[in-house]
C-alpha cells in the first residue's frame, strides 16, 4: 500500500513529483516504488485478458504483461538518454528511466481503472476478435496518456541546469516525439514476440505462438473481419 | 525596435573588432548589459509565472533582443515579435512553476480497493461453475476465434482439410481439389476437433476430371480417380460442369481407380 502512494504523487501533483526527479531527491525509492506499482496493475490487467481463454493463459499474460512492458523500457531507455545528451541534455540515465517508469505507471494505474469494463465485456460477449480490438484501443488509450506524461516530464526535467538546460531544447522535444515512435513499435514488436496475452478460444493454451505476421497486420485483419471485409488467417 | 546591426556607431562587418577599439568596447559593453537585462528579466518572470501556471504566457517583452527600457517605450516591429514568440516558445518550458501541491483526496487507498476488487473478480470468474467445469469468464457460448462463414478453411489434428459452406463442413478430397479451388495454405486455420464436431458434414468437395476424347467423368479423392457411372448421378451427386476439369488422358489412365460413384455402378471403363 506504501507503495502505491507514488500513484498519487503522480496523478495528482506531477509537477512536484516531475521536479523532484528533476532535483534527483528520491530517484531510487519513487522507482521501487512505480516499478511495484506496474507490476501489480500489469499483471492483473494481464490476468483480466487472459480469463478470456484458461486460467493458464490468465496466469500466463500476468507473468507477461509486465514483462513486455519493461523488456521495452529496457529496450529503448538508452536511445532516449544518448540522444538526450547528444542534444545538450542534463539528466542522468536514473532520471530518463525513471521518467519512463512513471510513464508506464500512468499507462498501469490507467489499465486497471479500465479492467471493470474489460471484465464487462468479457463476461457479456464471446466475440474474440472484438475483445482483442477492444484491448488494442484500451491500450492505445493508457499508452497515449503515459506518453503525454512522459512529454511533460521531459520537459520539466530538462529545465535543470537554468540556461544550459534549454540549449537544444526543441531538438529534445524532437527527439522525444521519435523516440515515442520508437517506442510504439519496439512494444508492439515485444507484445507480438510474447504473444497470445488472450488467446484464442479455439485454440489450446501456448505460452508463446509461433512467429510470423506482424502487429499491426493482425489488427487490420481483425478490424476487417469484425466489419465482414475477411477472414482471420 | 532597433536591433544592434543597425546602430549607426557599428563598424563594417568586415572590419575586425580590435578590443582596444573604442567601438568595438562599447558594443561589447552594450552585449553585456543586454545579456544581463535578459538574465535578470527571466529570473523575474520565473518568480511571476508560478502563480499563473496552467494560463497563457504574456508576451514576453523582456526576453527580446533589445534593452527593456527601449522596449517599453516602442512596439516590437513584426520580425522581431516572431523571434520573441520563437524564444517564449524554447524557454516555455524552463520558466514554468509547479502549481501549488494538491491535497491528499485518499487516492491511495481507493487505488488499493480497487486492485483488490479487481483481484477478486478475476480469480472469481476464473472458477469452475458447472459440473463441465466451465468457469464464468468462458461460459459464453461459442466464443470461437472465428468469425464462422462460408467459405472458411479449417483443420484440426489429422490430415484432413474442411470448408465451411452453409454452416456444413465440406472435405476437401484432394491436394488437386485444394489447388483447384484456389484454396492456400495459409486459409488454413487449425482447430480443436471438438470445433469441427459443432458442425454438420456435408458433401466432399472433389475435382472433377475428363480427358479428350474420353466421355467418361472422373471425380479425383485422395489421389484415386472415381469413376462417375452416369449424368444422373452426375447431378444427383450435386456435381457441376463449371468443376469439371480436361486433363490430359496418359495423366488420367495413370491414376489408378477408386470406388466408382455410385458404389454398385460395376467396374470403370
Amino acid at each position: 500500500m506504501k507503495d502505491l502512494a507514488v500513484i498519487e504523487t503522480i496523478l495528482r501533483n506531477r509537477y512536484h513529483f516531475f521536479g523532484e526527479i528533476r532535483d534527483g531527491i528520491d530517484l531510487q525509492n519513487k522507482m521501487r516504488a512505480m516499478l511495484v506499482s506496474s507490476i501489480a496493475f500489469l499483471a492483473l490487467y494481464g490476468a483480466v485478458m487472459g480469463s478470456t481463454h484458461s486460467l493458464w493463459q490468465a496466469l500466463s499474460s500476468a507473468v507477461k504483461l509486465p514483462i513486455l512492458f519493461l523488456a521495452t523500457l529496457i529496450v529503448c531507455s538508452p536511445t532516449l538518454y544518448f540522444f538526450n545528451v547528444l542534444f545538450g541534455s542534463n539528466q542522468s540515465l536514473t532520471q530518463n528511466v525513471a521518467l519512463i517508469l512513471t510513464a508506464i505507471t500512468v499507462t498501469a494505474v490507467l489499465l486497471l481503472s479500465f479492467s471493470p469494463i474489460v471484465l464487462f465485456f468479457l463476461l457479456t460477449t464471446s466475440h474474440y476478435q472484438f475483445f482483442k480490438l477492444l484491448n488494442v484501443a484500451v491500450f492505445a488509450v493508457a499508452g497515449s496518456m503515459g506518453v503525454v506524461f512522459l512529454s511533460q516530464g521531459m520537459r520539466m526535467v530538462s529545465m535543470a541546469g537554468g540556461r544550459d538546460g534549454h540549449e537544444g531544447a526543441r531538438a529534445r522535444a524532437w527527439v522525444l516525439r521519435l523516440w515515442v515512435l520508437i517506442y510504439g513499435f519496439v512494444g508492439s514488436q515485444v507484445a507480438w514476440t510474447l504473444r497470445p496475452f488472450i488467446g484464442a478460444p479455439s485454440m489450446k493454451f501456448e505460452l508463446f505462438r509461433q512467429l510470423g505476421g506482424n502487429f499491426y497486420a493482425n489488427v487490420l485483419v481483425s478490424l476487417a473481419e469484425i466489419l465482414g471485409f475477411a477472414v482471420v488467417k | 525596435m532597433k536591433s544592434i546591426s543597425e546602430r549607426p556607431d557599428r563598424p563594417p562587418p568586415e572590419a575586425p573588432l580590435a578590443a582596444e577599439s573604442p567601438a568595438a568596447e562599447q558594443v561589447l559593453d552594450f552585449l553585456l548589459d543586454a545579456l544581463e537585462q535578459r538574465r535578470v528579466a527571466r529570473q523575474d518572470r520565473e518568480r511571476s509565472v508560478g502563480e499563473q501556471w496552467e494560463e497563457d504566457l504574456e508576451p514576453a517583452e523582456a526576453i527580446s533582443t533589445g534593452g527593456p527600457a527601449r522596449e517599453q517605450e516602442e512596439p516590437p516591429a513584426p520580425s522581431s515579435l516572431a523571434t520573441t514568440t520563437s524564444q517564449e516558445e524554447d524557454l516555455d518550458n524552463g520558466v514554468r512553476e509547479p502549481p501549488p501541491q494538491l491535497i491528499n483526496v485518499n487516492l491511495t487507498r481507493m487505488l488499493g480497493r480497487l486492485l483488490l476488487v479487481v483481484a477478486a473478480l478475476v480469480v472469481l470468474v476464473n472458477i469452475p461453475i458447472n459440473r463441465h467445469g466451465t468457469p464464468l469468464a468462458r461460459i459464453m457460448p461459442d466464443s470461437a476465434a472465428l468469425v464462422i462463414r462460408d467459405g472458411l478453411v479449417l483443420k484440426a489434428q489429422g490430415p484432413e482439410i474442411y470448408v465451411l459452406q452453409d454452416d456444413k463442413l465440406r472435405w476437401i478430397s484432394s491436394l488437386e481439389a485444394f489447388e483447384y479451388f484456389g484454396y492456400t495454405w495459409p486459409q488454413v486455420r487449425q482447430v480443436d476437433e471438438a470445433f469441427l464436431d459443432k458442425f454438420e458434414i456435408g458433401r466432399p468437395i472433389h475435382v472433377l476430371l475428363k480427358c479428350r476424347g474420353n466421355p467418361h467423368i472422373y471425380a479425383l479423392e485422395d489421389g484415386r480417380k472415381r469413376w462417375i457411372k452416369d449424368i444422373a448421378t452426375f447431378e444427383t451427386e450435386g456435381f457441376v460442369w463449371e468443376d469439371v476439369k480436361t486433363v490430359d488422358c496418359l495423366y488420367l489412365d495413370g491414376l489408378p481407380d477408386g470406388i466408382p460413384i455410385p458404389s454398385d455402378a460395376g467396374s470403370p471403363p
